[in-house]
């Protein structure tokens, strides 16, 4: 991401000058406040938001002037749960999977391997507002993989989830991203997740990137004996 | 286990025939709800003018009322369903934000346009052909199958489209009931459904002939009984560029992610 900038309809400004790199299998955090920008750069990344200002490469494809190959490579799991309620679980899989290319036989296939994955086997036949909260979550996490996108972007995977079924989550993330190879940008603001799972972190403030690089190099910079110090130091 | 990555067209082609199959399953899963009521309403229609009041009412242009009045119906159907469905499945995607799915797939604007729009035409169609072929026996034979079949193809893709385009245009359900009620069914009704444009006087005779849907239910009219208002060719002429024209403008607005995206 080069220089990247937004400013909503409204006037709100989004990003002011975002440059970013999350180097090819690698489990990046993006950590930032409510509003700091995090969602922005992320739908501007997989096509929900208007064209940006600045260039996003996704593998070397132009998002906005080869979005076709660009958002092969991508997968995303918004932050709200979106799905079809048209659809049962499976055919919500599926469904993406065509919508990406897949044939019907391939997509049936991996449809069948992420509904275990995901623990929802059981329920590949019930539409998505009969599932619980979690089971939606997971859903959607398992829906951004089934193209297997060489990036995984989860915007807030766990906002507003309780601790048992983040624990859950965070164990999947951690089996896809061995078990697949998957690069993965996760944005949070918790930062234990971070903590937790991230091999690399980027702080974001009021659209701008304060500072990046691993957990303890952060920590070393900012001092403190947790991110969580040395991330309230860098929003200072 | 490696899979081959297939060739960008057969990616975009699965992408829209998923998205268009999505649209058309729809339409059939719930089908008492998208070809039921406008296959009775019709047949009511049929019945009130063709059957009880058929009688009293003249012939027109030397046609049975009902016979008359059965390809204004069929235009009617086509019109009001393409438009419904296009626009309703649109805006619920939307409104519901599952339309992200589609919007961060790899599909091209035009596919996405042609893939809601599919479901709108077969709906359209098919109500339109359950409509005529249990009116059949009661409004005699097509004089030429093919112009009929032709002008409600066309009936089908403008107001598809118009579909699509009121869909992303619509922020609210009143703004999409806005269009149904203040556009769509004026302009259906005072298309020359009902009656000849010639048997009116000034300025009603004028007023009808602004109304494109005159224009269609004309052409379609002379298909069923070939007898007609309005020269054909001129008609699906301006048909045929209103659908091209309503096309391009839909798959600019999703280009430019206009109330799509923000």
């Amino acid at each position: 991401m080069v220089e990247l900038e937004k400013v909503y309809d409204d006037g709100t400004v989004a990003l002011r000058g975002v440059s970013l790199r999350v180097p090819p299998g690698c489990f990046f955090g993006l950590l930032g406040p409510n509003g700091s920008g995090k969602s922005t750069l992320i739908g501007m990344a997989s096509g929900l938001i208007r064209a940006p200002r600045g260039r996003i490469l996704a593998f070397g494809h132009d998002v906005v002037a080869d979005y076709h190959h660009a958002r092969l490579e991508l997968g995303l799991a918004a932050q709200d749960i979106h799905l079809d309620r048209f659809l049962t679980a499976q055919e919500v899989l599926v469904y993406h999977g065509r919508y990406f290319g897949m044939s019907q036989a391939d997509a049936r296939t991996r449809a069948a391997e992420l509904l275990g994955v995901f623990d929802l086997a059981a329920r590949g036949h019930t539409k998505p507002n009969r599932l619980s909260g979690g089971m939606r979550r997971r859903l959607l996490i398992a829906r951004a993989l089934m193209h297997r996108p060489r990036l995984l972007i989860l915007d807030e995977p766990t906002a507003g989830v309780d601790v048992a079924l983040r624990m859950e989550l965070w164990a999947y993330l951690r089996n896809v991203h061995r078990e697949e190879r998957t690069t993965i940008l996760l944005t949070t603001h918790y930062l234990e997740e971070a903590e937790e799972l991230c091999e690399l972190v980027a702080f974001i403030h009021r659209g701008e990137i304060t500072a990046e690089g691993s957990v303890e190099d952060l920590v070393a910079r900012f001092g403190g004996g947790r991110l969580e110090d040395a991330y309230l130091e860098a929003m200072r | 286990m490696a899979t081959r990555t297939p060739s960008r067209w057969v990616v975009e082609r699965r992408a829209t025939a998923a998205l268009a199959g999505r649209e058309i399953r729809r339409v059939l899963s719930l089908w008492t709800q998208t070809l039921l009521p406008p296959v009775v309403t019709g047949l009511i229609f049929l019945a009130v003018f063709g059957g009880a009041l058929g009688d009293r009412l003249d012939l027109v242009e030397d046609v049975a009322y009902v016979r008359f009045i059965l390809p204004g119906l069929l235009v009617l159907t086509v019109a009001g369903q393409a438009f419904a469905n296009a626009s309703t499945s649109l805006f619920q995607a939307k409104s519901e934000g599952y339309i992200e799915d589609v919007l961060t797939s790899p599909m091209r604007n035009w596919q996405l346009v042609a893939a809601y729009l599919s479901g709108g035409v077969v709906r359209g169609w098919l109500a339109a052909l359950l409509l005529a072929l249990i009116a059949l026996p009661f409004a005699g034979p097509v004089e030429h199958v093919g112009l009929t079949v032709g002008a409600l193809f066309l009936t089908g893709l403008i107001f598809g489209t118009l579909g699509v385009i009121t869909g992303i245009w619509s922020e609210t359900f009143d703004q999409h009931a806005f269009v149904a009620n203040l556009l769509i069914t004026p302009l259906a009704l005072l298309g020359g459904v009902f009656y000849s444009a010639d048997r009116l006087e000034a300025p009603w005779r004028a007023l009808t002939r602004f109304d494109p849907i005159y224009y269609l239910v004309d052409a379609t009219r002379g298909g069923w009984t070939g007898i007609n208002d309005a020269s054909i060719a001129v008609a699906l002429a301006v048909a045929a560029a209103a659908a091209v024209a309503l096309y391009a403008v839909a798959v600019a607005l999703v280009a430019r992610g206009w109330r799509l995206k923000p």
